[in-house]
C-alpha cells in the first residue's frame, strides 16, 4: 500500500482519480512529489517498529502512581505510601510494585505540563500533541488535529491488508484520523478478550461460518462478479481500487500468521494469566500478538480513572491489577526480544489535585502529571523532571505535550516538524514544537 | 519531450517556415540596472501559437544599449533605443527596446523589492517563516502581508544580529539563504543570482523601506491568456507586473506558478507549462506578491471528429447541447447511453438513496411506455425517502457536535432539515431561514446554527463556504496566496453577525446540554478589524447591503445572499447538486468558486444557475432538469475517445454508494434491518440523525463525525476494512442467515432455483442475471447435497461482495 503520498493530503483514490498509474513522470506526479517533499527535513532514524500506548482515560493521579510525595504534609500526601523500585532513588506509590521490580525497563517523565483542565481538551492534547482550537467541554469528544495513531497509520507501513491502527474496546475521544480521513481511523475491536468465544471482528470468519464454507462463497463471488472493470489507468475506474483492497482482505483471511495473530485463545493458560484474568489484561495480551504481526500503533482505552471520589478506595482495589498487567507486557515484551522495538506508554490526559477534596478524592489537575514509557529504545530506570515537594507542579525539566508527542513520532520514524495538508491543502505542522525529548531517545 | 517536438517540426517544416511569428511583449522598456526582460516568441503551426522561444535567434541593432542572451532575456547598458531582432528559419521580427537610467542600480526597498524576494523564495510562507510562531526564532507575516513586521524582524530583533552593515555579505540573513551557514530550509538562493545581489545591495544601502509615494502594484498580467496546446508540448509563460504609474516590469522571475490540473499541463517554477498525454484543460495561475493571473490552456484531442458528429447528438434539453459543445472543443464523443435497469438502478441510487425493489425493477423494465423516464423521475420526486436523503445530505455540512451544543440541540435541527427537504422548501427560503433564525434551540432547528457557530468570524467562514462557494478562511488572518479576497472583506462580512444574542445556556464544561434563546441584540456588538481595532461597517463581498438603522443586519445580509444579483448563491448550490447526480462538481472542489479554480464549463454553470433562480430555487426542478438530460443517461463506459476524461462528462463517473445508503441496501437486500440506540426498529440509517447512533458499518464506510472540527469531509473511497466488513462482520452474516431474512424465506418457498437467482440479482443489482449467469448460479443450487437455504445465503453474500453491488454505475 503505497501510504507516503498520504502526508500531502491528496489520498490514493485522489491519485486513481486522475490516473496517475500511467502518468507517472508526468505532471501530476511531480506535483505531488513536490508537494510530499515541501518543507521536509530527514525523518529520524526509527527505533520503535511499534506503539502500545496504554490510555488511564479520566486522568490518573500522579500522587497515587508514579510521583508519591512521601514527605508532604497528609492533606497532599494521601493514604498511600512510596516504595522503592528496582532503581536507586526511584520511587512510586506503594500498588505499584511489579513495575516497582522492573523500574530499570521504565522511564518515569514526572514533569510535563499544559493548560487543558477537562477530559475533552486534555484527551486533545495528548492524544494529539495539538492544543484544542476553541475551548471545548469536558464531556467532549473533539478533534482538531489528527491523533498519535492515525498519523502512524499515514505513515507508517502495516503488513499488507492488516489496519495499522487498533483502538481496543473503543476510540478514545480524540483518537480520530481528523483531516487524514476516515482510512486512518482506528479499527476499534470492541469485544471482550477475556470471553471464551472471543474473536477480532471481520478479520476473523464470523461464529457459525466454517472455513469450507468461506471458500465456496469465495469461489461463488468469483463467478458472479462479472462487472466490468476499466483497466485502461487514465479512467481511474474505481472498482480497480476496490479490487485492490479485496484482494488485501482476502488475503488477509487465507494468511494463518495473520490468522494466528488475531486468535488470543492460542496463548497459553501460564501466559493468559500472568497478564490478569481479566478485560484490561487480555486487551493487553491481545496488543502485545497484533505487535508481533507487525501493527504499528495500537491504543488500549482504559476508562474509569477520574477519580473525585473515594480515590484510595478504588485504587486500592484497581491498582493490584493494572500493576500486574502493565508490569507484564512490558516483560512479556522483553522476553520475546521485542521490548526494544516496541514503545509501551501509559498516561491520562492530566494529574490530579494535590488537596484531597471533600469526598476523599482528588479532581482534575494539568499543572503536573506523570507518563510511563518503556521500551523502543527508551533508557530505562530514569525519572525525568520533578514537581514541587508537594507535587503542585512541574518544576523541574518542564515538558509539554507538544514534545511529548514529538518523542512518539521520533521513535517510530515520523519527523515530528513535517508539514501536513489538509482537505483545503493548507499546510499543518504535524507538532507546533517539534522537539522530541532527548532524554528519552537513548 | 525534444525528440517528440522535433517530430513536429519536420513533418510540417512546409507550412510554418513562412508562418507568422508572434512576439510577447510588443515592445520591451527596461528602467535601471538590473533589470530584465524575457521574451517570448510564438509561431503558428497547424493553426496553433506554438512556442519557439528556444529555437528563435536574437541579435540587437545596437549592442551599446542592452544585451541579450540566447535565451532571449535582454539586460539594459546605456541609455538609449535600439531594436531587437528575432529570426526563426526565414522569418524575422522586431522588437523596439527603451533603456532607462540603464547604467546606475536603482535603489532597492523593501516593499517593492525584497518583499516580492522573501516571497518568490518561499522565506515567508507557511511551513517556514510565515508560520505564526515562525521558525528557529525567525518569524515573517505569512506571505509578507505585513511589511512593518518583517522589516522590523530583519533589521532591528535578535538585535539585529541577522545584519551585518560593514560586511553585508555576512549577514546572517543572507549567509543562511544561501546556506553558508546550516539553514533549517536548505539553500533557498545561490550567490549569482539575481536577486541575491538585490538583498545585497538592500543590506549594503541600509535596508530602507519603500517611500510611500511610490507606485504601487495595480496588476499582474501573464502572457499568453489563452492558449490551445498539442500533448507534450512547452510553452514559456511571461508574468508582468503593472504599477500606478502605469510602469511595468518583468516579473516573471519573481513570480510562483501552479496547475489547477497537472496531470493535462503542469507548469514548472520558471512558468513553463507542459502539457501532458491526454486531451483536456488546466487553468495556470500566476502569483506574484498578492496579485495573481490565469491563464486557460485547452488541450484538444488531435483527431478531428466531424462536426456534424455533434449536431446529430441526442438534446433532452439545455444541457446536452452545452456539454456537446464543449466535447467539440476537445475533440471527445460522449459514451453510449447506459442500459434501462442501470439507469434505473442510478436514478432511485441519486433521487432517493435507495435501491429498487425487485418489484419495482420487473415493473420498470418491463413497461412498454415512451415517457416511462419521465413518469418514473415524477415518482421518485414524491417519494418518502426524498427529503431523509437529501436532508442526510446536509446534515453532512450543517449538523453540529452534540457534545457541544447539546443532543436536543442537534435532534432539533435534523428535525428541520428532514422538514425542509419534505416540504420541498425553496432553496433560496430555505437559506434565509437558517441566516435569520431566532428563537429557542428547542423550538426552531436552524436557529442551532448559531448556537454552534457563535462568533461573527465562524460564521462568516462557514456562511461564506456553504453557500457562497467562497473559502475566507485563510483572508481571516492574511491575503490567501489566490484569492481576491482580504482581512477587510472578511470582517465587514462578519459585521452582519455582529448583533447576534446568546441568551440562555451557553456552551460550558462539562454538559452543555441546554436551552438557548437566539435574538437580535439592543445596538451592541460590533465586530473590530484584529490589526487596526476598526469597527467594520457591514458589507457584502461584492455589491451593496447597508444596514439601516430600524433593520436586523442579519435580514439585510440574507436577503443580499439570496438575492438573484448575487453571482454565487444559485452557482453553489446548482454546483453541488450536479455535482451529486453526475460525481465531479463542473467547479471542483464544490465550495471553492474562485477565479484561479474555473469551472470545467462555465456555460453550463451559468445555465443551471439561471434556470435555477428562474424556477424560484426549487430543488425538486433542478434534479428534473439534470436527470432528464441525455447526459445523465449514458453509460460509465468509456470510448476510444474519452477514457482519460474526469472534468466534462463524456461518460458516467462511478462513485461507491455513500455509508448510509449501503447499510439501507443491505437491509433491504437481505430483509433484515438495522436496530439503533433509542429508534424504533424498522429504522434506516438514512433516518440517524446523530453520530451518537453506534455502528461500526457506517464508520467502516465513512461517516462525517461532527466531533471533529472540520468534520471529515466524506469521502467515498474504498478500503480494506470495508472489504473486510462486508466480508466478515457478524452483523452482515446475521442478517444474510436469519430466520426471518429473504434468503430463508427465498429458501423455504415454493420457487425455483432460476427464480430465486433472479430475485437475488434483482435485489441486489437491480437487473436480471444474464442466461450465463443464470445457469452458473442454478448449477450450485443443484449440486449434489446443496442446502437450498445454503446455497441462497451464499450466493446472496457473494453478491454484496462484488463491486456491481457497492458502487453507483
Amino acid at each position: 500500500m503505497a501510504r507516503q503520498t498520504n502526508c500531502a493530503g491528496i489520498s490514493r483514490r485522489d491519485c486513481l482519480q486522475l490516473g496517475l498509474g500511467s502518468l507517472l513522470g508526468g505532471g501530476l506526479a511531480n506535483a505531488l512529489r513536490m508537494q510530499a517533499t515541501a518543507g521536509e527535513s530527514s525523518s529520524p532514524i526509527r527505533q520503535a517498529k511499534s506503539c502500545i500506548l496504554i490510555w488511564m482515560d479520566g486522568g490518573p493521579s500522579h500522587y497515587e502512581t508514579f510521583d508519591p510525595k512521601p514527605s508532604a504534609p497528609a492533606e497532599y500526601r494521601g493514604e498511600f505510601k512510596a516504595i522503592n523500585t528496582k532503581v536507586p532513588g526511584m520511587q512510586f506509590a506503594e500498588h505499584m510494585v511489579r513495575l516497582g521490580a522492573i523500574g530499570n525497563e521504565l522511564a518515569v517523565i514526572r514533569s510535563i505540563r499544559h493548560d487543558q483542565g477537562n477530559h475533552g481538551a486534555g484527551n486533545h492534547y495528548m492524544m494529539t500533541g495539538a492544543p484544542p482550537r476553541i475551548p471545548v467541554g469536558c464531556g467532549a469528544f473533539v478533534s482538531f488535529h489528527p491523533s498519535l495513531g492515525s498519523v502512524t497509520a499515514s505513515q507508517v507501513e502495516a503488513p499488507a491488508g492488516l489496519p495499522a491502527y487498533f483502538s481496543i474496546p473503543s476510540m478514545t475521544r480524540s483518537g480520530g484520523p481528523n483531516f487524514l480521513g476516515a482510512k486512518y481511523a482506528p479499527f476499534v475491536v470492541a469485544d471482550n478478550p477475556n470471553t471464551a468465544d472471543f474473536r477480532v471482528r471481520d478479520v476473523a470468519l464470523p461464529r457459525g461460518l466454517t472455513g469450507d464454507r468461506f471458500a465456496s462463497r469465495s469461489d461463488i463471488r468469483t463467478e458472479v462478479d462479472t462487472f466490468k472493470r476499466y483497466l485502461d489507468e487514465t479512467v481511474s475506474d474505481p472498482a480497480t481500487g476496490l479490487d485492490q483492497h479485496y484482494r488485501q482482505a482476502y488475503d488477509l483471511m487465507q494468511s494463518k500468521e495473520a490468522q494466528a495473530a488475531f486468535d488470543i485463545q492460542r496463548e497459553p493458560d501460564r501466559v493468559r494469566e500472568t497478564y490478569g484474568r481479566n478485560p484490561f489484561g487480555q486487551r493487553a495480551l491481545l496488543a502485545r500478538r497484533l505487535v508481533e504481526a507487525g501493527v504499528p500503533f495500537i491504543t488500549i482505552d482504559d476508562g474509569g480513572w477520574d477519580h473525585h471520589t473515594k480515590l484510595f478506595e478504588t485504587l486500592k482495589k484497581r491498582l493490584p491489577t493494572w500493576d500486574q498487567t502493565v508490569a507484564a507486557l512490558i516483560d512479556d515484551l522483553r522476553q520475546r526480544g521485542l521490548l526494544e522495538t516496541t514503545l509501551v506508554i501509559a498516561l491520562g490526559e492530566f494529574g490530579r489535585t494535590p488537596q484531597i477534596n471533600k469526598d476523599s478524592g482528588r479532581d482534575h489537575w494539568s499543572n503536573a502529571m506523570s507518563v510511563l514509557m518503556a521500551g523502543g529504545g527508551t533508557p530505562g530506570g530514569q525519572v525525568l523532571g520533578a514537581t514541587d515537594a508537594k507535587g503542585f507542579a512541574a518544576v523541574e525539566r518542564v515538558l509539554s505535550p507538544e514534545n511529548f508527542a514529538s518523542t512518539v513520532y521520533a521513535k517510530l520514524g515520523i519527523d515530528p516538524g513535517k508539514i501536513l495538508y489538509d482537505a483545503n491543502k493548507r499546510p499543518v505542522h504535524l507538532v507546533s514544537d517539534p522537539t522530541p525529548i532527548k532524554e528519552l531517545m537513548g | 519531450m525534444r525528440c517528440f517536438f522535433s517530430l513536429i517540426l519536420i513533418a510540417s517544416t512546409t507550412s510554418f517556415l513562412h508562418a507568422e511569428l508572434r512576439i510577447l511583449p510588443s515592445s520591451v522598456q527596461l528602467t535601471g540596472k538590473g533589470s530584465r526582460q524575457q521574451v517570448v516568441v510564438q509561431q503558428q503551426i497547424d493553426g496553433r501559437w506554438v512556442d519557439r522561444t528556444s529555437d528563435a535567434k536574437y541579435e540587437l541593432t545596437d549592442p551599446k544599449f542592452a544585451v541579450v542572451s540566447e535565451k532571449g532575456i535582454v539586460t539594459p547598458l546605456a541609455d538609449g533605443k535600439t531594436t531587437l531582432r528575432i529570426t526563426l528559419a526565414q522569418q524575422t521580427s522586431t522588437v523596439p527596446v527603451t533603456v532607462i537610467r540603464g547604467s546606475e542600480y536603482p535603489a532597492v526597498t523593501f516593499e517593492r523589492d525584497i518583499q516580492p524576494i522573501l516571497t518568490r523564495y518561499g522565506c515567508n510562507s507557511g511551513p517556514c517563516h510565515g508560520k505564526a510562531r515562525g521558525q528557529n526564532g525567525f518569524a515573517l507575516s505569512l506571505l509578507g502581508y505585513d511589511s512593518d513586521f518583517d522589516h522590523a524582524a530583519i533589521t532591528s530583533e535578535a538585535k539585529g544580529r541577522r545584519l551585518f552593515p560593514v560586511a553585508p555579505e555576512n549577514s546572517l540573513f543572507l549567509r543562511k539563504a544561501t546556506g553558508q551557514v546550516p539553514h533549517g530550509g536548505g539553500k533557498k538562493i545561490s550567490a549569482e543570482e539575481p536577486a541575491y545581489q538585490t538583498l545585497l545591495r538592500w543590506v549594503a544601502s541600509g535596508t530602507p523601506r519603500t517611500p510611500v509615494n511610490t507606485p504601487v502594484l495595480e496588476r499582474i498580467t501573464l502572457e499568453p491568456s489563452v492558449l490551445s496546446m498539442g500533448f507534450r508540448q512547452d510553452q514559456r509563460m511571461l508574468v508582468t507586473a503593472v504599477f500606478s504609474d502605469g510602469t511595468k516590469e518583468d516579473v516573471t522571475h519573481l513570480s510562483t506558478f501552479q496547475s489547477n490540473d497537472a496531470v493535462y499541463a503542469g507548469v514548472d517554477n520558471t512558468g513553463r507549462i507542459r502539457t501532458g498525454p491526454l486531451p483536456g484543460e488546466a487553468a495556470i495561475m500566476a502569483r506574484y506578491m498578492e496579485k495573481f493571473a490565469v491563464c486557460n490552456v485547452l488541450i484538444p484531442r488531435p483527431e478531428a471528429v466531424p462536426a456534424d458528429y455533434y449536431t446529430k447528438l441526442p438534446r433532452q434539453n439545455f444541457i446536452d447541447g452545452l456539454v456537446w459543445a464543449k466535447l467539440q472543443q476537445l475533440g471527445l464523443k460522449p459514451s453510449d447511453p447506459a442500459d434501462e435497469a442501470t439507469f434505473h438502478r442510478r436514478i432511485y441510487l441519486d433521487i432517493i438513496g435507495r435501491l429498487p425493489t425487485p418489484e419495482e425493477t420487473r415493473t420498470y423494465l418491463a413497461n412498454p411506455a415512451a415517457n416511462k423516464r419521465t413518469a418514473l423521475v415524477d415518482r421518485l420526486l414524491d417519494r418518502p425517502e426524498y427529503g431523509d436523503w437529501w436532508a442526510n445530505k446536509w446534515a453532512d455540512l450543517l449538523r453540529p457536535n452534540p457534545y457541544h451544543v447539546g443532543i436536543k440541540a442537534v435532534f432539533n435541527l435534523d428535525g428541520w432539515l428532514r422538514d425542509s427537504f419534505r416540504q420541498n422548501k425553496p432553496y433560496d427560503v430555505f437559506v434565509r431561514e437558517l441566516l435569520t433564525a431566532r428563537g429557542s434551540t428547542f423550538r426552531n432547528g436552524a436557529a442551532v446554527m448559531f448556537r454552534n457557530r457563535r462568533q461573527p468570524d465562524e460564521l462568516t467562514t462557514m456562511v461564506s463556504q456553504l453557500f457562497l462557494g467562497v473559502r475566507l478562511d485563510c483572508a481571516k488572518c492574511h491575503h490567501h496566496p489566490f484569492e481576491i479576497w482580504g482581512q477587510n472583506d472578511f470582517y465587514s462580512m462578519a459585521a452582519y453577525f455582529g448583533r447576534l444574542g446568546h441568551q440562555g445556556q451557553g456552551i460550558s464544561a462539562p454538559i452543555s446540554g441546554g436551552e438557548e434563546v437566539i435574538f437580535l441584540s439592543g445596538n451592541k456588538g460590533e465586530v473590530k478589524h484584529p490589526l487596526n481595532g476598526k469597527v467594520m461597517t457591514p458589507k457584502p463581498l461584492v455589491g451593496m447591503a447597508d444596514v439601516g438603522n430600524d433593520d436586523d443586519p442579519r435580514q439585510v445580509f440574507a436577503k443580499w445572499v439570496t438575492s438573484p444579483e448575487n453571482p454565487f448563491f444559485a452557482k453553489v448550490i446548482v454546483n453541488r447538486m450536479w455535482a451529486d447526480f453526475m460525481g465531479r462538481g463542473i467547479v471542483d472542489p464544490v465550495d471553492d468558486l474562485r477565479a484561479t479554480n474555473p469551472p470545467s464549463n462555465g456555460p453550463l454553470l451559468d445555465a443551471l444557475a439561471d434556470d435555477f433562480r428562474k424556477n424560484g430555487y426549487d430543488l425538486k426542478k433542478l434534479i428534473r432538469t439534470i436527470v432528464s438530460s441525455h447526459v445523465y443517461s449514458i453509460s460509465t463506459d468509456p470510448n476510444e475517445t474519452n477514457h482519460g476524461d474526469h472534468r466534462n462528462y463524456s461518460r458516467h463517473y462511478r462513485q461507491r454508494l455513500r455509508a448510509e445508503v449501503l447499510l439501507d441496501a443491505a437491509g433491504d437486500i437481505t430483509g433484515v434491518g438495522e436496530r439503533f440506540d433509542g429508534m424504533p426498529p424498522g429504522t434506516r440509517a438514512m433516518e440517524a440523525w446523530t453520530v451518537r447512533m453506534s455502528s461500526l458499518f457506517l464508520d467502516s464506510f465513512g461517516r462525517p463525525d461532527p466531533n471533529q472540527d472540520p468534520p471529515c469531509e466524506r469521502t467515498l473511497d474504498t478500503s480494506v476494512v470495508q472489504s473486510l466488513h462486508l466480508m466478515n462482520s457478524p452483523n452482515l452474516h446475521r442478517k444474510i442467515t436469519a430466520d426471518e431474512g429473504r434468503a430463508a424465506k427465498l429458501a423455504a418457498s415454493k420457487m425455483t432455483s432460476a427464480e430465486i437467482v433472479n430475485e437475488l440479482y434483482l435485489a441486489t443489482y437491480g437487473r436480471l442475471p444474464t442466461d450465463a449467469e443464470r445457469t452458473k448460479a442454478v448449477a450450485r443450487f443443484e449440486k449434489p447435497n446443496a442446502v437450498r437455504r445454503t446455497a441462497t445465503e451464499d450466493l446472496m453474500w457473494a453478491l454484496l461482495n462484488t463491486p456491481e453491488f457497492v458502487f453507483n454505475n
